[in-house]
């Protein structure tokens, strides 16, 4: 074996168990949100340069992937789309929230003098809340309440709304480069389209699949191996498997399986993926020029949560819930890290070239966010006391 | 301090409590959501009245005082209504049933309230094992005897009004056989049971209370978990053995049938209760909990065995003219469908088990049967 490849043979297992140690122990000490740490021991790891050298980004970000396109699947399964007809409040805030985060977040960085190609694509990834560190925290405090169901719809609403306005970009910027209208529509309305059919074939075919199990264990893993098919087959026709894996989950929520409780976060193997998912992460965002861009960062950072908390306040007692509920949920809608730079990965492997090119403007806020962010979230969380009281 | 004199309330009124389950709308798991739901109620003026339960994950209704069917069950589906529309609107199920099928007690969040936290340390896992959800009917009396005179008539037909609102045929995840799995969580209090025999207020308010009370053991009357108590404060008795029905139907048809036999019994058609009544009570009531309407009760006069269901029926008949002068003929009509044909909602819900083998459509049916009523 040469080398080269048992590096990251015991280079990436060892960055986990660091990362896992570093979670367990901040979580015991200070309360930290677990995969804050993971964050945090990626981005060390990052910017000494341990796992730059060791990175494969077509098999790591496979991997990547499919870890979060475990927490989409959950999340679109989590999510009750009658509860949008009910309160059409929620999905208006879930609107109003993505555009204002775009039309703000473009503005801001515009201060900057981003161009207005960069400023685009930071302004579409800016919209998306990160799944991961969302489903991870409400998980790990067991909170239930308006907040956490807030966090969770809008969550699903800015994924979906930020793939929606990525796409759109993306075919913006091809239509420009090549003039080819062609080209730019079928990366955005054919690749959202078919995602989004993939994902729910995947969803009335995976129940079938399902009867044949006897335990709910069992359910688990038909689900975690279905998300792996579903990521390699989104991946191999270049579809987003991000989108694919969220209308899964949504459509098999709608086919009635259930899942039972022992079974959230796709157990030990979504623990394990998790810790990856953020590792990877940190590996991928750069050290260099770091400075300038987390100016932007921050300043972006604040326009975006300032969007969110506005729209959230602004609706907040017509949507039956109280101001202070309405601003938390603001708050909480934070982290968005490993979306946005999968969301980002993903487009640059689809021959986005731009998406390349963006990184290093973005990369300080999601350097910041990547701690921040999932802190943020619980934080918002115990102060609407929303959590189960062992775990304050 | 001295137990209360009897109060006023005109007799054969009725009031009916509920405490419902609020269940998210993703696995059906009990949801602690009451503080948001009670926010959300608080705005508008509510039929009837909402409070919080021991654990957030519970709320409890209660009707105004009613003296017919008709208006009681309107109360009832007016306060439903805005219950649903409520929990909608937040994203909530709501729900009822005795118990939560498959919920674990070490996940509830206790209400913030001081009597609750403080039931909470003394009672430990009894309390939140406690997340159990019942009906309880008061019925107005014109005196403190009167109520006591009921209170120990009634005994012998606890039996049917367990059996007829049992619903809580599943409890922690596994089918335990009874058709009211709830009450075996009451029976574990220390003060639960029945209450003494005697048919004076005076004896049961200066004799018994005081000498309970100066033991420390009790300082009100809801310190007693009695399957019937007296309430001084509303001049009511309280029947506390049922399990909430799935259907707010079911729960207003069991509240006019429990009218009609105290009128009846009012008339004093039947003997004088005597403390030998109670000779055969627990084994009446063991047997109404584990077996529902199939289960054998001994009359405790002529020593007679027969099952719950055909006690029902004969009652029934002999309640018909009094239902005729309450207006409470389709209350006895609901009551006599479930006893003959349908069975009760403990029934129902393991049907639905047997189909579908999966407890959380338990509760999806629940909710499905709050909103929608019979049929269930």
């Amino acid at each position: 074996m040469t080398e080269d490849l048992l590096r990251p043979l015991i280079a990436w297992p060892m960055m986990m168990l660091a990362a896992w140690l570093a979670g367990e122990w901040s979580h015991r000490r200070w309360q930290l949100p677990r995969v804050c740490a993971y964050g945090a021991v990626g981005l060390l790891f990052g910017g000494i340069g341990l796992s730059q050298g060791v990175a494969s980004r077509e098999t790591q970000g496979f991997m990547a992937n499919v870890a979060l396109a475990l927490t989409l699947f959950e999340l679109g399964y989590r999510v009750n789309p009658r509860w949008f007809r009910h309160n059409p409040w929620v999905l208006a805030a879930g609107i109003a929230q993505a555009l204002l985060t775009f039309g703000t977040v473009f503005w801001v960085a515009g201060l900057f003098g981003v161009a207005i190609d960069h400023r685009l694509v930071l302004a579409a990834l800016c919209v998306a809340t990160s799944p991961a560190a969302v489903m991870r925290v409400t998980h790990e405090l067991r909170s239930a309440g308006q907040v956490t169901e807030r966090l969770l719809h809008l969550c699903a609403l800015n994924c979906l709304l930020a793939v929606l306005l990525l796409k759109m970009v993306v075919g913006y910027w091809h239509l420009e480069t090549s003039g080819d209208l062609g080209k730019a529509a079928f990366n955005s309305i054919y690749v959202i389209a078919l995602s989004l059919v993939a994902g729910a074939v995947f969803g009335v075919v995976a129940p079938l699949l399902n009867r044949l199990v006897t335990s709910s264990q069992a359910t688990t893993v038909t689900f975690a191996i279905a998300v792996l098919l579903l990521s390699g087959v989104a991946q191999s026709l270049h579809l987003s498997p991000l989108l694919a894996a969220l209308a899964f989950g949504a459509v098999a929520r709608e086919r009635r399986i259930m899942l039972s409780h022992a079974q959230r976060n796709f157990g030990a193997l979504g623990d394990v993926l998790v810790v990856f998912l953020f590792v990877f992460v940190g590996s991928l965002l750069s050290w260099t020029g770091l400075l300038t861009s987390l100016l932007l960062g921050m300043s972006v950072l604040i326009a975006r949560s300032a969007s969110h908390t506005a729209v959230n306040l602004a609706i907040a007692r017509v949507s039956g819930t109280t101001f202070r509920k309405g601003a938390l949920t603001g708050l909480a809608l934070m982290p968005m890290s490993a979306f946005a730079l999968l969301l980002l990965e993903e487009s640059r492997a689809y021959g986005f070239d731009l998406a390349r090119d963006s990184l290093p403007v973005i990369v300080g806020l999601l350097m910041l966010l990547e701690v921040l962010g999932p802190l943020a979230t619980q934080r918002a969380l115990l102060l609407a006391r929303e959590t189960h009281p062992e775990e304050n | 301090m001295p137990l209360q004199a009897f109060g006023k309330s005109s007799a054969l009124s009725l009031g009916v409590e509920l405490e419902l389950q609020l269940v998210n709308t993703v696995d059906y798991d009990l949801t602690s959501a009451s503080n948001d739901l009670l926010e959300l109620l608080s705005r508008k003026p509510f039929p009837g009245t909402v409070t919080p339960e021991m654990t957030q994950s519970m709320i409890e209704i209660a009707t105004g005082i009613q003296t017919e069917h008709a208006p009681l069950l309107a109360e009832l589906r007016g306060m439903r209504d805005t219950l649903t529309a409520a929990c909608d609107r937040l994203n909530i199920g709501i729900a009822g049933g005795g118990t939560h099928p498959f919920q674990r007690w070490s996940e509830q969040r206790v209400f913030d309230k001081p009597r609750y936290q403080e039931i909470s340390q003394l009672y430990g896992y009894l309390a939140k094992q406690f997340t159990v959800f019942g009906q309880h009917v008061h019925v107005g009396c014109a005196s403190g005897d009167d109520a006591l005179f009921l209170l120990h008539s009634l005994s012998r037909y606890v039996p049917h009004f367990i059996a007829l609102s049992a619903s809580s045929p599943f409890f922690q995840g596994v089918d335990t056989m009874f058709d009211s799995a709830r009450l075996n969580s009451v029976f574990a209090f220390p003060l639960s049971g029945r209450a003494p025999f005697t048919l004076s207020w005076d004896d049961f308010a200066n004799s018994y209370f005081t000498k309970m009370e100066a033991t420390g053991v009790v300082k009100s009357m809801k310190d007693f978990y009695w399957d019937i108590r007296p309430k001084p404060e509303y001049g009511t008795i309280e029947l506390r053995v049922c399990d909430t029905p799935l259907t707010v139907e079911r729960a207003a048809a069991l509240a006019c049938y429990l009218q009609a036999i105290c009128r009846r019994l009012l008339e004093r058609a039947e003997p004088l209760p005597t403390e030998d009544d109670y000779l055969v009570y627990t084994f009446n009531r063991f047997q109404a909990c584990r077996f529902g309407l199939d289960g054998t009760m001994v009359d405790p006069r002529t020593r007679e065995s027969l099952t719950i269901r055909e006690d029902i029926l004969a009652t029934l008949r002999h309640v018909e003219p009094h239902g005729v002068a309450l207006k409470s003929l389709s209350a006895l009509a609901e009551i006599e469908r479930c006893a003959a044909r349908d069975g009760n909602h403990a029934t129902h819900l393991r049907r639905v088990f047997d189909e579908t083998h999966n407890a959380q459509s338990m509760v999806q049916e629940s909710t499905r049967a709050l909103r929608s009523g019979p049929g269930a």
